[in-house]
């Protein structure tokens, strides 16, 4: 359609519509600009419920976050004739492929040679990568693995972690969620511990733990169950004290028991809540990884980097870091589509 | 099909702060089987507390209730109930809603399948046993309501407010269905209701209670609900005979929120 029909047919609506918005755009279109919302509506700015992620605009956050980082790492007016002779010598030192930016500047700085007059660059690449370092460090990162584990292995190591917190997390968080929805004395026992334990950050139980469970898995695992089960238990609750008192008291009157309603009302009632609750402890428990890796595992994202940090090897720092800030996006959107499958009839009452 | 049997109860609410309402006072009364009673009234006039009582939502300071021979001291599935809204199960389909209560007395799918078939047709519901809740306007998702509640086969139906959330124009179809099912079933009903001409329309039994304490302050025997199972419901309404009446109700009622309102403000 182009946009003489569009107009053609704004002005139908207008005049068919006869309403005041009709009307205005029908204004608009007459000015040869296209009608701005498919409703009508005239009042837009300040109308907060209908503004949504603008899949346009994604693109062009990402991008210009990424057009920052190479601006800002790029080595302008670099000597070329200096580039070329330091290629040539790290091949004959045994490095393989293109020098790193990083390698570049450390030669630089240590070489009489290099002169830098008219040479500009905002941030170095010794304190943050340039993009190019970060990607070939990806490269390698995926085609040979970091310090005796693949990508996938180290991955899958995190992701298992996660998933096991969480699985714990979960099986006991629920459960006291829901007594504590239910049972003024099940309120009062646990409600100082978790007004408590939640606030604590996981990484200040992490030496704690490491003496109490043994450094590895045996307390990177209890440290994310710790970060997820106060998130849990707090969704659970949530969700018992959002049944209305009608679903329980129709229940009742439909001859359900006191399991009968757990079982049938309170629980399902409830799932929409302890989904937001797995989102948010998922998000928190990710976020918590590098913490939980410091125990002493050597597979890993976290352990990555952490291991990098060791070396200076920022690039693969950052490498780990948008890793964990891929998967972490990915569960997400999982999580989101399955709560539409799961429990489509959420917000829709 | 029982009598109910409400004898000299009694309810009084402690309030937190110190003092207390007397929200029913002495309140006593016999409802053959079969009748359909409207409950009206100013707000805090006790109707709905006198409901969770029959319902056995609430237990009364003193007194008993009786449903047939047996004492009512909580929620039964010999007592239906219809809330507002809000009460429907938004995780289960419609079909689902329905078969709710046999399914809890733990029947099988081949026994209560029949009957949820002919409970959907029966509210006008045909068709939409697979639909989701949510996917229903408020008029059918009352529908739903009432054949669930039918579908335990109770002894009477207890409604608060059940057409209360509803337009106009539902509203009164939604009379005319509550009408039929009280016809066809033969159940006793007992309805809150804060429209006069509702309570008129349906009742054939109509207390028309006043707050402070709680009581029941008049009680009618009325025609109009048998009438408007055969005659036109809008005729019915706008005769001299129904208008009388419900602006006698009106103006009580009036005079009552008037006396609130100024013992309030005094």
């Amino acid at each position: 359609m182009d946009s003489n029909d569009a107009a053609e047919m704004g002005r139908t609506a207008g005049y068919a519509g006869q309403g005041a918005g009709g009307g205005a755009i029908a204004n608009a279109l007459d000015d040869g600009k296209k009608p701005r919302r498919s409703d009508n509506k005239t009042v837009t700015f300040g109308d907060a419920g209908a503004v949504v992620s603008d899949k346009k605009w994604n693109i062009i956050g990402v991008v210009t976050l990424i057009a920052v980082w190479f601006l800002s790492t790029r080595a302008w007016g670099f000597p070329s004739d200096f580039k070329d002779a330091a290629q040539a010598a790290f091949q004959a030192d045994g490095g393989s492929g293109n020098i790193s930016d990083r390698e570049l500047f450390q030669r630089c700085q240590l070489a009489s040679d290099c002169d830098t007059d008219g040479y500009f660059q905002l941030v170095n690449p010794l304190s943050f990568p340039s993009i190019r370092d970060t990607f070939s460090a990806g490269v390698s990162f995926i085609s040979d693995g970091y310090r005796g584990f693949s990508a996938w292995e180290h991955t899958w190591a995190s992701l298992w972690r996660v998933l096991r917190g969480m699985f714990w997390g979960t099986l006991f968080g629920v459960p006291i969620g829901l007594a504590m929805g239910l049972s003024s004395k099940a309120r009062g026992f646990f409600d100082p511990l978790v007004e408590a334990g939640r606030p604590i950050p996981p990484l200040a139980l992490l030496s704690l733990f490491a003496v109490a469970f043994g450094i590895g898995d045996a307390s990177a695992v209890p440290l994310l169950i710790f970060a997820s089960i106060w998130i849990m238990i707090i969704a659970a609750r949530a969700g018992v004290r959002n049944a209305s008192l009608p679903k329980v008291r129709a229940s009742y009157s439909l001859g359900a028991s006191k399991w009968q309603l757990l079982r049938r009302v309170l629980l399902p009632n409830a799932l929409p809540e302890i989904f937001t609750g797995l989102r948010v402890a998922l998000g928190v428990s990710w976020g918590t990884l590098v913490a939980a890796e410091l125990t002493g595992v050597t597979d890993g994202l976290g352990a990555t980097i952490s291991q990098a940090k060791n070396f200076s090897q920022t690039d693969t720092i950052v490498v780990g870091i948008v890793i964990i800030a891929l998967i972490g996006v990915l569960m997400d959107v999982l999580l989101r589509f399955l709560e539409n499958v799961l429990v489509p009839w959420q917000g829709k009452s | 099909m029982k009598p109910l049997s409400v004898r000299n109860v009694d309810m009084v609410y402690e309030l937190p702060k110190g003092g207390s309402v007397h929200a029913l006072s002495d309140i006593s009364f016999e409802l053959d089987a079969g009748r359909m009673l409207t409950l009206l009234g100013p707000s805090g006039c006790g109707k709905t507390t006198l409901l969770n009582i029959i319902a056995g939502f609430l237990g009364a300071t003193s007194g008993e209730v009786y449903l047939g021979d047996d004492q009512i001291t909580g929620p039964s599935r010999e007592r239906g109930m219809v809330f507002q809204q809000g009460a429907l199960f938004e995780w289960l389909s419609v079909a689902k809603n329905i078969s709710f209560g046999p399914r809890m007395a733990g029947q099988k799918p081949a026994q209560y399948r029949p009957e949820v078939t002919r409970l959907l047709d029966v509210v006008g519901l045909s068709g939409f046993g697979d639909k989701q809740i949510y996917e229903l306007s408020g008029g059918m998702q009352q529908r739903v309501a009432l054949a669930r509640c039918l579908a335990n086969d109770p002894e009477m139906m207890l409604m608060d407010e059940p057409l209360g959330a509803l337009d106009a124009l539902t509203r009164e179809k939604m009379q005319g269905l509550i009408l039929n099912l009280w016809n066809d079933t033969g159940k006793s009903i007992i309805m809150v209701t804060h429209s006069v001409e509702e309570a008129l329309l349906l009742g054939d039994t109509v207390f028309v209670m006043a707050p402070r304490p709680g009581r029941i302050e008049k009680v009618y025997e009325l025609p109009f609900a048998k009438r408007a199972l055969t005659e036109d419901t809008r005729e019915l309404k706008s005769s001299p005979e129904f208008q009388e009446i419900k602006e006698e109700i009106l103006a009580f009622i009036w005079e009552m929120e008037e006396e609130i309102m100024g013992r309030e403000a005094s």
